[in-house]
């Protein structure tokens, strides 16, 4: 019992509780000075979502995850099929070759992109070398979604990469000695084993990219503003806790609600698919 | 050997382009450290060191940086000892709690860190702590931290065979002796591994240490983030550079140790 106390009474004081505190301080009155007032208050979440302007933040940041969870899941599924087919060795330099992009700072990642997408980065002085024009690469939408997918793939691979393990390599070849096409074995048999894993990793992926913050900002400049990057905004900035608190419990539901739905829809068609 | 049906030449091409994809931002940065003119130019400018030598110059690159050094010594050591305690508890005694407490343990793991971070600054003044020093830095490193030491002491526990221990008992050695001489060394290489993971996460974090920070007391990721946004020169290349070798050489020792197989995919992400 010793073992398991003290981290218990950590999470509850340092998670539990500041948790249960940020959804207590979105019900509380803003005065015009100083940072919050004890009086109960919906007016916070009336602001919340009251305010068009939060409506198309909420709007642009799910779509940039859900172009993000989608372009991952293309790049990570010929990765992570390749990466359970390799043999030992060599599936462990592939590993180390996934593995540590994941480990290396957000920040520095970002950079490398800045280095390549910037306005007189590597791809426009290439593209410029042969006489094209200049191409907006960064400082936009296009450059968050590209920063985003990099950080992600590793992440979506990995959650595949699981599920493709846990295949039977003897289902497979029943269905080749069976006068199966690869295509038509893969379509029928390793595709729909691998579900679990395409759901995990596109559930994880749009969740981390709902709440990433780095990437926005150094990739999208002022062009882009997500939900991550308001609060903030309303907290450090306006200083204003009681509704930046409010706007993350918005952001929690309504990122909830979403999932609830995919589950939902994935359940549905799951359903459909199985004879 | 597994050969799939799909492990032909266009497999290998597009897998090798994604991994292209994947590395390419990171050796760029690489290689504009140690590129000798002031922008990065392509073809490069030939080799120079100077960069990593304007780095060692800046007095607030060095102080971010032995700042970070130090503040991920400090979350390492608690979050290794309290997750290390976490993990061989509820896999050896919880029975009915189980699966309550490893939810709980991976919990700061599933909400959006910087929403955590939001969350622990009010709290921090709520109760009058306020955030200044490294105290507030190291409560939130530490409790991002920990999952993954649980996680990896978690998955080389499953896989432990008790019988060693239950034969050392027999043999007349005490609980105490039994762990120091039979469990500690078996389970070594995931106490480690967990460390390295609880190391790096807490080096390169970003969200918890934005909103935690202080003046005078600022971590690396937030230097070179603050630098970044008016400009990039090479500078910010060689910070990077060192960072990088740091997470390829963490993750060399932890394939050494335990493989990286092991924690990729033997437990829960």
């Amino acid at each position: 019992m010793l073992l398991i106390l003290p981290i218990i009474l950590f999470l509850i004081v340092f998670f539990l509780i500041p948790y249960a505190n940020m959804v207590y301080m979105s019900f509380l009155m803003k005065p015009a000075e100083g940072a919050y007032v004890r009086q109960f208050t919906l007016a916070n979440y009336a602001r919340a979502l009251g305010d068009p302007f939060h409506w198309k933040v909420l709007r642009n940041t799910f779509w940039y995850s859900i172009l993000t969870a989608a372009i991952a899941l293309v790049l990570g599924y010929p990765v992570a099929y390749h990466l359970t087919r390799a043999s030992g060795r060599r599936r462990a330099w592939l590993l180390v070759l996934l593995i540590s992009p994941l480990l290396v700072s957000v920040v520095v990642r970002s950079f490398g992109w800045m280095i390549l997408l910037g306005r007189v980065g590597l791809i426009n002085q290439l593209v410029r070398s042969y006489g094209g024009p200049e191409l907006a690469l960064m400082y936009n939408p296009f450059g968050v979604v590209v920063g985003l997918v990099h950080v992600y793939v590793p992440f979506m691979a990995l959650a595949i990469a699981g599920a493709l393990q846990n295949i039977s390599p003897d289902m497979e070849r029943a269905a080749r000695s069976l006068g199966a096409g690869q295509w038509r074995v893969f379509w029928r048999v390793t595709w729909p084993l691998s579900l679990p894993g395409v759901f995990a990793g596109t559930l994880l992926v749009f969740i981390l990219a709902v709440s990433s913050y780095v990437i926005p900002i150094l990739l999208g400049g002022s062009n882009v503003l997500v939900m991550p990057m308001l609060i903030v905004q309303m907290l450090l900035d306006a200083f204003n806790w009681p509704l930046g608190s409010a706007l993350s419990m918005v952001l929690f539901g309504l990122t909830g609600a979403l999932l609830w739905l995919y589950v939902k829809l994935l359940n549905r068609a799951l359903r459909w698919s199985q004879p | 050997m597994r050969r799939g049906p799909l492990s032909g030449w266009g497999l290998g091409a597009a897998v090798t382009l994604i991994y292209v994809f994947l590395l390419v931002p990171i050796l760029i940065v690489v290689a504009a450290a140690f590129n000798a003119g002031e922008y990065l130019r392509f073809p490069p400018q030939g080799f120079s060191l100077r960069w990593f030598v304007r780095f060692a110059q800046s007095e607030s690159f060095v102080r971010a940086f032995l700042f970070s050094l130090q503040l991920a010594v400090y979350a390492t050591l608690a979050s290794t000892l309290l997750g290390t305690m976490a993990a061989l508890f509820i896999v050896r005694h919880a029975r009915r709690v189980r699966d309550a407490l490893r939810l709980l343990m991976v919990a700061p793991l599933q909400f959006p860190a910087i929403l955590t971070g939001i969350a622990l600054l009010i709290f921090f003044y709520a109760t009058g702590m306020g955030t200044r020093g490294m105290r507030p830095l190291f409560i939130g490193h530490t409790l991002v931290a920990l999952p993954y030491v649980f996680l990896t002491v978690s998955t080389v526990l499953f896989g432990f065979n008790r019988s060693l221990e239950e034969a050392a008992r027999s043999l007349g050695a005490g609980p105490f002796v039994t762990f120091r001489r039979i469990t500690l060394p078996l389970i070594k290489g995931g106490i480690i591994s967990g460390a390295l993971f609880a190391f790096i996460t807490s080096f390169d974090q970003f969200p918890i240490s934005l909103l935690l920070i202080s003046v005078g007391n600022t971590t690396l990721p937030i230097a070179l983030f603050d630098y970044l946004r008016f400009s990039y020169e090479p500078t910010a290349a060689a910070v990077s550079t060192v960072s990088v070798l740091l997470s390829v050489a963490i993750v060399l020792l932890i394939q050494r140790l335990v493989g990286l197989e092991a924690v990729s995919w033997g437990g829960p992400r």
